[in-house]
């Protein structure tokens, strides 16, 4: 790409032992401890709501996101609040990362996404002097996790008939 | 063009304010045409908007205002008086201003629209010289004159203060107004506008320091100087929270205004005369609501003008005054905004309705003769649903009142309908203060919290292993038996999928839930109890907390939780508690909706059954004369025992004195119309006192004295009103035996004419005779 676009900083976070980045402009905030409840019925991934100054915010448990496997202590993680259109999201990584700064050019792109794995969000792979950084698409991150009505209501279906 | 555009939203918000005032000035002069404060408004007004329009070079907006001002002018002048001749085309000149400023208001341009031809009406209309005018609107329109500028001439550039408004000594009052610049709306000192994002931003910041200062009082401090500290920043927090939640609200004003327009409108297209009556304009409510009752109301005005008040002549017919009263009124009434649309027109009828709803098969004819009247008016709410003989251009296509019903509901209001014929309709519309902070009701459930918005709680019943409510199976869904109702229930916790407690369905708390026309039992753990202390009386409406907790009602500020998981269809929000938790709030209606429930009744047998539902427990009581006779339930507030010595007389009238009143007292015997007992005077109970059942005041709080109260049972069957005798609503199996229903409807016209202690009646000696 000839232009340089103007957001190449990244913040990168560690998921399990991999390490991922997300343009640093939708980055809001990055907080350690919050209250997390529950909300039932949501994604798996979604595992509660965050109070936020007023603002209650999705947690999205990025090591479920990501399909890592085994869960790490929530305590012991990291809130990497993003903004994405009107709404605010927690995407819940186990440690932040520094901020790079790395152009568009350098990042390789897939071929094609991955569609319906656990990496569909991964949008590019940057070659770091001693790891690959993954770059995701919060949009990509937030989108499968959506749950629609429809959805929701064939699993009461199958449970009513137990009852 | 595009660097005016700031300045010209400007001008559109505050012309759309102008027109609004217009219309209200008109109206107000139609009725007092001498008025020239009134008339000095008007004029201003238009002139302001021909003014502006000119500096911003819309040319057809100028010209049309120029016509109606010139008009106007002659009006002022007392060159011509007001009349229908007069007034329709300057109504008509409001509504082509209003059009125009919409046209711009989208494009940014004037549009096609051509107004020509009305701006020279206006014109010959103004032409018509009359010059007739008595001395004083002339003394009076000479002071108007120098309160305005002249005609042609832009703003005056210097105020107006010089006027000799001692030369009007009739009009002692111009001079308030006058030392402003014309251009100026006479409100701009004391408000401002600003941006609603910005409001929000204040409340929810104010919201984070209400949490913060709840987390300070937890601090453990011995140090003095840092309590008193801590107590002011409560206050002020308090006060703070206050004046913050003040702010979303406006008053009801902002959708009363428009209707004495509409109101005028639809008489002339109707033919009737119409006195528009408004009464707590000044109610506030959220902003955000106004805008949603804006259209159910229009539809009630339009509804009462079209079909409750009568033609002039029919009125005068019935020896009513010609002109029907439209009552518009508003107040706060228990943390809700009450609306009231009242005529006193021809009233519904409701045997029409009846007949109506049997044919259209929403209810079979057997169900409709014995629904009560008020409840035949619910119909009118059933979609399509008209009884308007004929279908006029305004209402009577059968499309509203469900629409109305809808559009309330949505917001969480409640529509209630009361009409009686020849007399005339009122709909009482009530809608919460807000949608942002509601009273809410936070329930345990799997060591979880939820929100249930009150207004669909009904009531709570504690499930207990020992007697009780219980849950019962039927058809392998759960029930709950209520006062001889079968209400489907849920169970939250599997509902949820949360962590299952056989608990709860023994010694948990069912909550009733009403959404729509449906009922439906929550089964949770129990409700929340305090856990902070709350700030201020947390039920009291808009000036609460948004945090604050009491017992388990809440005042809880509603946030939003995002689309991802608003589209799950069970959570309306989430909300922060007075500890800081976050506390989903649940989506009722598409609980129900999820849940599936199975259709325990048609949803028009649900009408019939709560109508059935409310004579369906019975008081058995025997009377002194031996009958056996069954008394409502619900209508009976009390039962009392007291010696037959505390039996007075008073206007002819039995009373016992109860506290500081005095309960009316009549023989059950009497009512029946069964002639004097056998047994004289010595109708009491046995040890020589007397039972009341006393009834509540839709039956005017009467007592109504028995031999002896046999017990409470529930109807075997259906009302048999064919055996229906003096005083007997009807006849039923209660507790295997046919027992005679006393008819409450006529216990109050009956206490009129019970004969007198001294007659044949009088079985009870009276006070006097003991003394």
């Amino acid at each position: 790409m000839a232009d340089i676009p103007h957001d190449i900083r990244h913040c990168c976070f560690r998921v399990g032992g991999d390490c991922f980045a997300v343009a640093s402009t939708g980055v809001t905030e990055v907080l350690r401890d919050g209250r997390i409840t529950r909300v039932p019925h949501a994604a798996e991934a979604v595992i509660g709501l965050l109070h936020l100054r007023g603002r209650i915010v999705p947690v999205i448990d990025m090591r479920r996101r990501l399909g890592v496997i085994g869960a790490a202590s929530i305590a012991s993680r990291t809130h990497l609040v993003i903004r994405l259109h009107d709404d605010w999201y927690s995407l819940l990584v186990d440690e932040m990362l520094d901020v790079i700064e790395v152009a568009e050019h350098q990042i390789e792109h897939p071929s094609k996404p991955s569609a319906d794995t656990p990496n569909d969000a991964v949008i590019g792979v940057f070659a770091d002097a001693d790891k690959l950084i993954y770059f995701l698409d919060p949009q990509r991150i937030v989108q499968p996790l959506a749950r629609q009505r429809e959805h929701f209501f064939q699993k009461q279906g199958t449970s009513h008939g137990t009852v | 063009m595009s660097d005016n555009r700031e300045f010209i939203e400007e001008f559109l918000v505050e012309s759309g304010e102008c027109l609004d005032q217009l219309d209200r000035d008109l109206i107000a002069l139609e009725e007092h045409p001498d008025d020239p404060q009134r008339l000095a408004s008007i004029f201003r007004t238009v002139h302001t908007i021909k003014g502006n329009s000119g500096f911003f070079g819309f040319s057809k907006l100028g010209s049309l205002t120029h016509s109606g001002e010139h008009l106007l002018g002659k009006l002022r002048d007392g060159k011509i008086r007001l009349d229908d001749r007069v007034s329709g085309p300057l109504y008509s000149m409001i509504d082509a201003v209003r059009s125009i400023l919409q046209t711009i208001g989208k494009t940014g341009v004037e549009g096609e629209q051509d107004f020509r031809e009305l701006a020279q009406t206006l014109t010959i209309v103004a032409a018509q010289d009359v010059t007739e005018s008595e001395p004083d609107s002339a003394a009076a329109a000479s002071a108007v004159a120098d309160l305005a500028p002249p005609v042609a001439t832009p703003p005056a550039p210097q105020p107006v203060a010089t006027a000799p408004v001692a030369t009007a000594p009739a009009q002692p009052t111009p001079a308030v107004e006058s030392p402003k610049p014309v251009a100026l709306m006479p409100s701009s000192e004391t408000s401002i506008r600003v941006d609603v994002g910005l409001l929000a931003s204040i409340l929810d910041l104010v919201g984070e320091l209400v949490l913060a200062r709840n987390e300070l009082r937890t601090v453990e401090s011995t140090n003095p100087a840092l309590e008193g500290v801590i107590h002011r920043i409560n206050t002020v927090t308090n006060s703070l929270q206050e004046a913050a939640v003040k702010t979303r609200m406006q008053p009801i004003e902002h959708v009363f205004n428009k209707f004495p327009r509409t109101v005028r409108d639809l008489a002339v297209s109707c033919g009737r005369e119409v006195q528009l009556v408004i009464d707590g304009a000044d109610t506030e409510l959220d902003r955000t609501l106004i805008e949603s009752i804006r259209d159910p109301l229009t539809h009630l005005v339009r509804n009462a003008v079209d079909h409750g008040i009568e033609p002039p002549a029919e009125r005068e017919s019935k020896g009513k005054p010609r002109a029907g009263r439209l009552l518009l009124r508003a107040f706060h009434e228990s943390g809700q905004v009450t609306i009231e649309v009242q005529d006193d027109g021809a009233g519904i009828p409701v045997e029409a309705v009846r007949a109506k709803a049997v044919a259209r098969g929403l209810v079979d004819a057997d169900t409709a003769a014995l629904l009560p009247a008020d409840r035949v008016l619910q119909f009118i709410f059933e979609p399509g649903f008209s009884t308007a003989a004929q279908v006029t251009s305004v209402s009577g296509r059968g499309v509203g009142m469900d629409v109305v019903k809808t559009n309330i509901e949505a917001i969480g209001g409640t529509v209630d309908i009361a009409s009686h014929p020849g007399l005339g309709t009122t709909v009482r519309v009530r809608v919460p203060l807000t949608l942002a902070i509601i009273p809410a009701l936070v329930v345990r459930c799997a060591s979880e919290r939820f929100a249930l918005p009150q207004a669909a709680v009904g009531e709570l019943l504690s499930l207990r292993a020992d007697g009780g409510p219980r849950i019962e199976g039927l058809a392998g869904s759960a029930v709950i038996r209520v006062r001889g109702r079968l209400v489907p229930v849920i169970f939250l916790d599997e509902f949820l999928g949360l962590r299952s407690t056989t608990a709860a369905r023994n010694n948990g708390t069912v909550v009733l839930v009403r959404v729509d026309d449906h009922e439906f039992g929550l089964v949770v753990d129990g409700t929340q109890t305090g856990v902070l202390p709350a700030d201020a009386d947390s039920r009291q409406p808009g000036t609460s907390g948004m945090v604050t907790e009491a017992a388990s009602l809440s005042t809880i500020v509603v946030k939003p939780i995002g689309s991802l998981l608003a589209q799950l269809g069970i959570y309306s929000g989430a909300t922060v508690l007075g500890d800081g938790g976050v506390v989903l709030i649940l989506d009722l209606r598409g609980i129900l909706r999820a849940a599936d429930l199975p259709p325990l009744e048609r949803r028009v047998e649900a009408v019939a059954e709560q109508a059935m539902a409310a004579t369906e427990s019975y008081l058995v009581c025997r009377t002194v004369a031996g009958r056996r006779i069954a008394v409502p339930i619900d209508s009976v507030v009390r039962l009392e025992k007291f010696a037959s010595a505390d039996l007075q007389t008073a206007a002819g009238k039995r009373l016992v004195r109860r506290g500081d009143g005095y309960t009316p007292v009549v023989d059950a015997d009497s009512l029946l119309g069964v002639p004097a007992g056998p047994t004289g005077t010595a109708g009491d109970a046995d040890d020589g006192s007397i039972n009341l059942v006393v009834l509540d005041d839709r039956c005017g709080g009467i007592g109504v004295a028995v031999r002896q109260i046999l017990d409470v049972a529930a109807a075997e069957s259906m009302l048999q009103s064919i055996l229906a005798a003096t005083g007997v609503a009807g006849t039923l199996a209660v507790g295997g035996l046919a027992t005679e229903v006393l008819d409450l409807s006529a216990l109050v016209a009956a206490t009129e004419t019970i004969p007198d202690v001294g007659g044949s009646h009088a079985w009870y000696p009276s006070a006097d005779s003991l003394s």
